[in-house]
């Protein structure tokens, strides 16, 4: 599929695009190339030309790889974007975009503590943000799929 | 004996949301809002938990929430009731079997009046409240005195 | 500066995160540092009631999880049903009839007035207004009665089903409906001008929590708090979902950025929902029928993914779900927009007196217990005490 006009300025980092569900378009990124993707539509869109919604982890164990979902809403047309992002299972780490996109604090702490990918560069990454104590002194992510909760 | 009677004459409520999805908070808040009027049974919200007679107990008590709960329990003055408002606190309602949850709030503390439902109506947490105040009334305790 | 008093104030909240609930010793939500009475520095601690939905989700069938998912708030219960059954239709590419759409958006906008009716009166109580709060109480009850003919709960409506709604509605339930809305408009517009001319009112949330616009996007605010700053956002009109492109409302916009014009957006809305309220009694279609047949309902998932939002009252909610072709979902990802608005809000306190934190926090609309109470540490004289948030609200302590 096409990489829409709007994104066009993306189209180097863009490995793949398809839709989503009902009207959502997925471009997948490589792990390096997230923020750099992020600051460019900063860039071209400005402060207030879009937000970011959610931050979606999902567990693989089957393709061994983390699966990272950043969901941007346009401004003011709405539209949906989503950046996707492997990450390999025993390595979960990415850049945090925390400094440039403080909308990313809740989505960050809360991926880290229940799945374990690192941002790094986020100072506020801590276990226990959501997770009780006697779950993640055993070293548990409770959403990874092959952990007995 | 005595003292559950001048209880029922005029008992203090106190609320603690255990975990609850605020479903059974807002009937709670409902049922001591004019509408319903609690005031002619003598039914008010206390100030503080030292000052309740009746702690009404919403939430699948989750565990460290039921921490809490014992504390704000061996708190409140005796003599000193507990009713379990909600399907939620009377058994774990539809989260019973994350094991994060207790089922129920009769795992912590001693509950005197269950009322179930999902969220129960005002008219019903405020018959439970009726029900227990009638029965202090004649004299009945619950020797947790 | 150097930090004289901590506030520690316990919140819980509907955010339905993680298979267990976070554990700090007390449910702790803003940790307020203030140097006198002026905010320096506030940490948001999640240590929230949580009862591990997303990870209960993967474990039920997708059409228990409409039942699971109407319970992760209570306040907002039909829209998450809403977005959740959505998501699934969107899945499988089911479209249900208009007349369950219009049913559906008469829900969710019911559920819209009595969750503004309520966080403005718990506005009014912080603020020491007790009589407002009990009248708005009192009028919040006529529209759980039409919440009641409608759906046939107060406040749990379990009225979602995929392919339309459980309930349909005949000509003596709309006419009743209809009585109950008409009545509380002029009751509305009576607690809006309250709200634009009252001294106790105007003096406490004008020009407190200020937030501009380029702080709205950039740190993910949503709902009325985005558009008490002039954001339009708005995912009704952004997807137009149900029976929105074809019901006409406006989306209310203020541009004062205070927390006066976050209520106010609210109050606004509630005038809006009226509207669409009366539209869909008075144009309900009768295309098909609302209720799906329950021996025909569908009994295969195919795999595939599908990303729905919905505008709770308190701003965007979204449901992520994922299913790989069996009778239980792969993954369901909640993100509600108190997360968003709470969470990522710390910056906006700085610099007001902590007796306007209560009211900040309130105009973002979160869910608060009226019985939440304070800590408040003194920190030169090593003294902890306990005082309501009304206190607080007041400034005595």
């Amino acid at each position: 599929m096409e990489i829409p006009e709007k994104v066009r300025f993306l189209s180097d980092l863009v490995k793949e695009t398809y839709t989503l569900k009902p009207n959502r378009v997925v471009l997948e990124i490589n792990r390096d190339n997230v923020r750099k993707a992020l600051e460019l539509l900063l860039e071209n869109l400005g402060d207030t030309g879009f937000y970011l919604a959610v931050i979606v982890g999902t567990d693989y164990p089957d393709k061994n790889k983390i699966r990272l979902d950043y969901y941007v809403v346009m401004h003011p047309d709405k539209e949906v974007y989503i950046f996707r992002t492997w990450l390999p299972r025993d390595d979960p780490r990415i850049s945090s975009v925390v400094d440039i996109l403080p909308a990313a604090l809740s989505g960050e702490c809360e991926t880290h503590d229940l799945l374990g990918v690192v941002f790094e560069g986020n100072p506020y990454l801590k276990r226990g943000f959501f997770v009780p104590p006697d779950v993640y002194e055993k070293g548990i992510y409770p959403l990874r799929k092959d952990v007995k909760v | 004996m005595g003292k559950e009677k001048l209880v029922g004459y005029s008992p203090w409520i106190a609320h603690f949301n255990t975990g609850a999805c605020n479903g059974c908070d807002i009937e709670v808040l409902a049922a001591i809002a004019p509408h319903y009027d609690p005031e002619r049974f003598g039914v008010k919200l206390a100030p503080s938990i030292r000052h309740a007679d009746i702690l009404v107990v919403t939430g699948a008590v989750t565990k460290k929430a039921g921490e809490r709960l014992k504390r704000l329990y061996e708190q409140m003055p005796s003599p000193k009731f507990v009713i379990a408002v909600g399907a939620c606190a009377c058994s774990g309602g539809v989260f019973h079997d994350t094991y994060s949850v207790l089922a129920g709030a009769d795992k912590v503390v001693p509950v005197d009046m269950y009322v179930p439902g999902c969220p129960p109506r005002p008219e019903a947490i405020l018959d439970a409240i009726v029900a227990l105040v009638m029965k202090l009334r004649k004299g009945g305790g619950n020797g947790n005195s | 500066m150097t930090v004289t008093k901590v506030v520690e104030i316990p919140v819980t909240l509907e955010i339905p995160i993680g298979p267990q609930h976070p554990a700090l010793h007390e449910p702790l939500m803003l940790k307020v540092y203030a140097d006198g009475e002026e905010v320096i520095k506030v940490d948001i601690n999640t240590g929230y009631n949580h009862r591990g939905i997303e990870k209960l989700c993967e474990r039920n069938s997708f059409y228990r999880n409409i039942f699971i998912c109407g319970r992760v708030c209570g306040i907002c219960n039909t829209v998450h049903a809403d977005c959740y059954v959505r998501a699934v239709e969107y899945l499988m590419d089911i479209d249900p009839p208009r007349r369950a759409k219009y049913l559906r958006v008469l829900a969710m906008e019911l559920e819209r007035i009595h969750s503004h009716l309520i966080i403005n009166a718990i506005m009014a109580e912080i603020l020491g207004f007790d009589t407002l709060f009990m009248y708005i109480m009192r009028d919040r009850e006529k529209i759980m009665k039409a919440k009641e003919i409608l759906t046939g709960n107060r406040v749990l409506a379990d009225y979602m089903m995929i392919g339309g709604v459980r309930r349909d509605i005949d000509s003596i339930k709309k006419d009743r409906i209809l009585k109950i809305v008409n009545n509380i408009e002029k009751e509305i517009k009576r607690y809006l001008k309250v709200f634009e001319t009252d001294d106790t009112i105007t003096k406490r949330l004008m020009g407190v929590g200020v937030i501009k616009p380029s702080d709205i996007t950039k740190h993910g605010l949503l709902g009325p708090t985005a558009r008490g700053s002039g954001i339009k956002i708005d995912a009704r009109m952004g997807d137009k979902y149900d029976a929105y492109d074809e019901v006409p409302f406006n989306v209310i916009v203020r541009k004062e950025m205070d927390s006066w014009a976050r209520m106010m957006v609210r109050w606004e809305e509630t005038l809006e929902s009226v509207n669409i309220c009366k539209y869909v009694l008075e144009h309900l279609p009768s295309d098909a029928s609302a209720v799906p047949d329950e021996r025909r309902l569908p009994r295969r998932f195919p795999p595939g993914e599908s990303y729905a939002r919905a505008e709770a009252p308190r701003g965007e909610l979204t449901y992520y779900i994922n299913s790989v072709g069996k009778q239980i979902p792969y993954r369901v990802k909640i993100r509600t927009p108190s997360f968003n608005n709470i969470i990522n809000s710390g910056f906006s306190y700085i610099g007001y007196s902590i007796a306007d934190v209560p009211v900040i926090l309130t105009s973002y609309d979160p869910c608060i217990s009226c019985m939440e109470r304070a800590i408040v540490i003194d920190v030169k004289r090593g003294a902890r005490k306990s005082v309501s948030l009304k206190q607080l609200a007041k400034g005595e302590i």
